[in-house]
């Protein structure tokens, strides 16, 4: 299943120029002739006649062209002059057999380019080629027949074959282009190897159910989503996790689709159909984005569909004005100078090319773009807004403080442990975190029964114990110590959560919860700052919970705007945008989602949504937020990328037309040139590569949350409340 | 005319060279199975490729000397001979290029080497593979004209005589030379597929590497003794 959208070489769109070949029995499409080359250069098999075929015809035309060419030199350094004058015109009619072929062979696919577009009623640039060397050779022709002094055969061919090695070395560097591309786009053309009873078959991905077995050998990639079987191996899970280690897997581990079976041959239990997993969502999310086309994009397409007939109107204006003053054949020169070198292929070039390599540097993080113009966006962004829960806090629950009236800190967590591993709920696993983390033994208790929404009791030791908020202690008839009541009370309306914990009839303490903040959410919002970005936080939270979220990662009192309905973020967004221009929101995408619409850069991290649903336009991977600073650094390169393309290459065509119609430039020289600007663009682009890699601003170390965050401190007593302990 | 065949000799000792890894290529192209006629066309085919992609860098080089030699107006006719001074660099700077290589048939300056053949000498050759197989009567011509372009010192260093030649005609007649000189050797090796023993092609290896370091002391000679004369007459 490949997709004729883009180009099977250099992965860019292919536009409505496509060439098709077949290459090793696969029909494949082509953005360019030079990427057709370089494709069948690199892939075709020997065995192929077409891969050889195409290289027989270079080859050829570059023996025909170089004794041209060779000849023309000799001619132009006057080594048939004098007494071998006489042998000009049989010199100039072997020229003439010469260039004939080499036309049809190197000219051919410029002249099919252009005749296709023509049917659609375009002009692009393969039109200035066909007719500029089209002119020139036939200006020869006469220049033979009438035994003129001059022919240009010379020009004509060097120029198809300047123009043909040009694309064929901007094509091989494209591929580079690609190269971060592939791993993901794999996803759709995988193949399985399907066992079934005995047999083993290979069977497309597609095609895949659910419970299928299907064998990896080592060094595949693992092609769907499911549990061991048998055998034993290490995977790298860097496709989607962006993270490159190995993973240990045996008989009952999970896999994803995607990683690459590293040392040991794998039996695997598919758990879905082979197009359900993340590795074929991440696989049709990146080639909708390739496929699609950034604003710069447009805007450089929309100059280049104008200049060709532009650049057809100046080149005939050179000849007339020149004609006037010099010979015509000169005149004839002048012009097909400036045909030659005003071909627009870089400009063509400049924003998708460094947008895939830019989109295939993040992908190779775990980073996902869904859209080619948000790189420039997130470029040009100066205001990032922050969502809290789950994106600069973890999402997940963890004890902050205990308060007791006397009873040891150690003592309420055990007793408190003990009833709430018996639960499922988040608060619950929070407790027993924090007394592992301690290095408590939860107090073995039985008889537990949980009140959903209000709590949880049982008994241990001899003496009912429980926890919950304290409408269940009241519930429970159990005495409330004013001061316990009143701490739960104000940690409450901070934002906290609070869960009394009692023993033998009477509260003991009060566990204060709360969503803590990302350990590396500080770094990440200072290497933002350091980035003159200005950063905000938008939630739906209490003040009081935002405040203290914002104080631990160094978010300014201003700007937080707290109490937020997913509407109103939007709407808070709208306002900014007035100021800011450009802004960028970064959630979680659950919650935020409109929010995540709205802004001009949707970031999304760790989504647990579906991608197909995902509304933000850049995915990072789930604990990610430390990669944002250097998704913006990319994004940044990438259109300082664009925009040094865009210059170099508008700047490059002005001069050098301007050149070409003063009569300063040869038209070989002209070619030469042009084919060295596409190139200058790829190398240009292929700079991006070299972007360091992300670095880890503050370890993303999970466990030591507890003991790390700030707890408060104060002396008295509990209450939970609306989230309570079940 | 006696430039020339010595040209013509370097040519054919330096084939001993290129039995190395063109020689491979003459032996892959084989026989055609429509007979003895048809695998002495194909190699012809072959060579000339070849000989036209030297002969064409050879015209090419020279044109390039001849442009450098003859700047407008700035022609410093200090020694009032035929050759004027940066001609005589150019002869300097190739005849080193030539010792350079030379040196390295030796086994000296290895990294001379890498920079000479490094480049791309696997990307080109690897697909051209699948030329050698090909059917038809051009597909040798073409595997020709791209071998010219491999990376080889041998050329290198003709070219870069034909460079300070200065002239499309000098430049073109010294690559000639040198092309026809290597056509023996790689004829030979296409049609009786002979493997000569290693000790031999060292030895000719020695040989191509005397001949240029010769060929390469001449040129500086030529860029030298000029001066040398000069001064002496001063």
């Amino acid at each position: 299943m490949t997709d004729d959208r883009l180009c099977r070489h250099c992965l860019l769109t292919i536009g409505p120029r496509a060439m098709r070949r077949t290459v090793n029995g696969e029909n494949c499409a082509f953005c360019c002739y030079g990427c057709c080359i370089a494709f069948q250069v690199r892939s075709g098999k020997s065995e192929e006649w077409e891969a050889a075929w195409l290289l027989i015809r270079l080859g050829v035309g570059g023996f025909l062209s170089m004794n041209i060419m060779l000849f023309s030199l000799l001619l132009y350094t006057g080594a048939f002059t004098g007494v071998d004058a006489r042998l000009l015109p049989w010199v100039h009619l072997l020229l003439w057999i010469f260039a004939t072929p080499a036309l049809v062979i190197l000219g051919g696919p410029f002249l099919r380019e252009t005749w296709l577009d023509g049917v659609q009623g375009r002009l692009r640039s393969s039109a200035l080629i066909v007719v500029g060397v089209g002119a020139a050779y036939i200006y020869s022709a006469f220049a033979v027949i009438e035994r003129g002094t001059h022919v240009y055969f010379d020009t004509a061919t060097m120029v198809l074959m300047l123009f043909t090695v040009g694309r064929y070395l901007e094509a091989a560097g494209r591929a580079r282009a690609a190269r971060d591309l592939e791993p993901l786009l794999a996803a759709e053309s995988a193949c399985a190897t399907v066992v079934n009873g005995g047999a083993e078959t290979r069977r497309a991905v597609r095609d895949i159910k659910a419970r299928m077995l299907v064998r990896v050998r080592p060094g595949e990639r693992i092609p769907i989503d499911g549990v061991v079987t048998e055998g034993e191996s290490h995977t790298d899970e860097a496709v989607i996790t962006g993270e490159s280690r190995q993973v240990a897997k045996s008989v009952g581990s999970p896999v994803i689709a995607g990683s690459i079976n590293l040392d040991g041959p794998l039996l695997i239990r598919s758990s879905g159909a082979g197009t359900a997993t993340r590795w074929a969502q991440i696989c049709r999310s990146v080639r909708d984005a390739l496929v699609r086309r950034s604003p710069t994009q447009r805007v450089a397409d929309r100059v280049v569909g104008a200049s060709v007939p532009l650049v057809l109107a100046l080149g005939g204006l050179t000849i007339f004005y020149w004609a006037q003053w010099l010979p015509l054949e000169r005149a004839l020169l002048f012009g097909l100078a400036v045909l030659v070198v005003a071909c627009p292929c870089a400009v063509g070039l400049a924003a998708p090319l460094a947008t895939s390599l830019g989109i295939g540097r993040l992908a190779r993080c775990g980073c996902l773009v869904r859209d080619p113009g948000v790189l420039e966006a997130l470029a040009r962004t100066r205001l990032l807004a922050f969502d809290k829960t789950g994106t600069l806090t973890s999402g997940r629950a963890h004890v902050v403080g205990i308060e007791s009236d006397g009873a040891g800190t150690g003592e309420v967590l055990a007793r408190a442990a003990g009833l709430e591993r018996h639960s499922e709920h988040g608060l619950a696993h929070a407790v027993a975190v924090a007394a592992a983390a301690r290095g408590l033994e939860p107090v073995p208790t039985r008889n537990v029964r949980t009140v959903p929404g209000r709590g949880i009791c049982g008994s241990a030791e001899g003496q009912p114990v429980a926890a919950g908020s304290g409408a269940f202690m009241r519930d429970l008839g159990w005495l409330l110590p004013p001061a316990l009541a009143e701490q739960g009370r104000t940690r409450e309306a901070s934002g906290h959560s609070a869960v009394y914990v009692g023993w033998g009839g009477r509260v003991h303490a009060v566990l204060s919860l709360d969503d803590t903040p990302l350990p590396e959410a500080r770094a990440t919002i200072e290497a933002l700052r350091y980035r003159g970005l200005r950063v905000m936080l938008l939630t739906g939270d209490l003040p009081a919970a935002a405040q203290r979220v914002a104080a631990v990662v160094g978010i300014e009192t201003g700007d937080i705007q707290a109490g937020l309905a997913p509407e109103a973020k939007s709407v808070a967004l709208d306002r900014h945008q007035q100021a800011y221009n450009v802004v960028a929101m970064v959630g979680d995408g659950l919650n935020d989602g409109p929010a995540l619409a709205r802004a001009d850069v949707g970031i999304a991290v760790g989504s647990a949504t579906d991608l197909a649903r995902e509304t933000a336009a850049l995915v990072l991977p789930a604990g990610g937020l430390w990669m944002l600073p250097w998704a913006v650094d990319v994004a940044r390169a990438v259109r300082m990328t664009i925009l040094s393309n865009l210059m170099w290459a508008f700047g490059y065509n002005c001069i050098a037309l301007t050149l070409a119609m003063l009569g300063w430039l040869q038209p070989v020289l002209a070619a030469a040139i042009m084919a060295g600007s596409s190139i200058i663009v790829v190398l240009n682009s292929l700079r991006l590569e070299r972007l360091p890699d992300p670095v880890p601003s503050a370890a993303p170390d999970q466990s030591a949350a507890v003991e790390s965050t700030p707890t408060m401190h104060t002396s008295g007593l509990q209450i939970i409340a609306d989230q309570a302990i079940p | 005319m006696a430039y020339y065949l010595m040209l013509f000799a370097a040519g054919f000792a330096g084939s001993f060279h290129c039995i190395g890894m063109c020689g491979g290529f003459a032996c892959a192209l084989g026989r055609d199975p429509h007979g003895h006629a048809s695998t002495v066309l194909r190699h012809l085919l072959y060579n000339t490729g070849r000989l036209t992609t030297y002969c064409f860098l050879g015209g090419l080089a020279g044109t390039l000397g001849q442009v450098i030699c003859t700047p407008q107006g700035m022609t410093v006719s200090l020694v009032g001979g035929s050759l004027d001074s940066a001609q005589r660099i150019l002869a300097i700077v190739a005849g080193l290029l030539m010792i350079g290589m030379a040196l390295q048939f030796f086994g000296l300056l290895q990294g001379f080497h890498r920079l000479a053949s490094g480049f791309g000498s696997s990307t080109l050759a690897i697909p051209l593979r699948s030329l050698l197989t090909a059917r038809g009567r051009a597909a040798p011509l073409a595997f020709g004209v791209f071998n010219g372009f491999l990376p080889c010192p041998l050329v290198y260093a003709f070219v870069a005589q034909a460079a300070s030649a200065a002239g499309a005609l000098p430049g073109f007649l010294t690559m000639a030379s040198f092309g026809l000189g290597t056509f023996p050797a790689m004829l030979m090796m296409g049609g009786v597929g002979l493997a000569l023993p290693s000790a031999w092609r060292q030895r000719g290896v020695w040989l191509a590497g005397s001949c240029i370091l010769l060929l390469g002391l001449i040129t500086i000679g030529r860029g030298i003794l000029p001066i040398a004369a000069h001064i002496a007459h001063g």
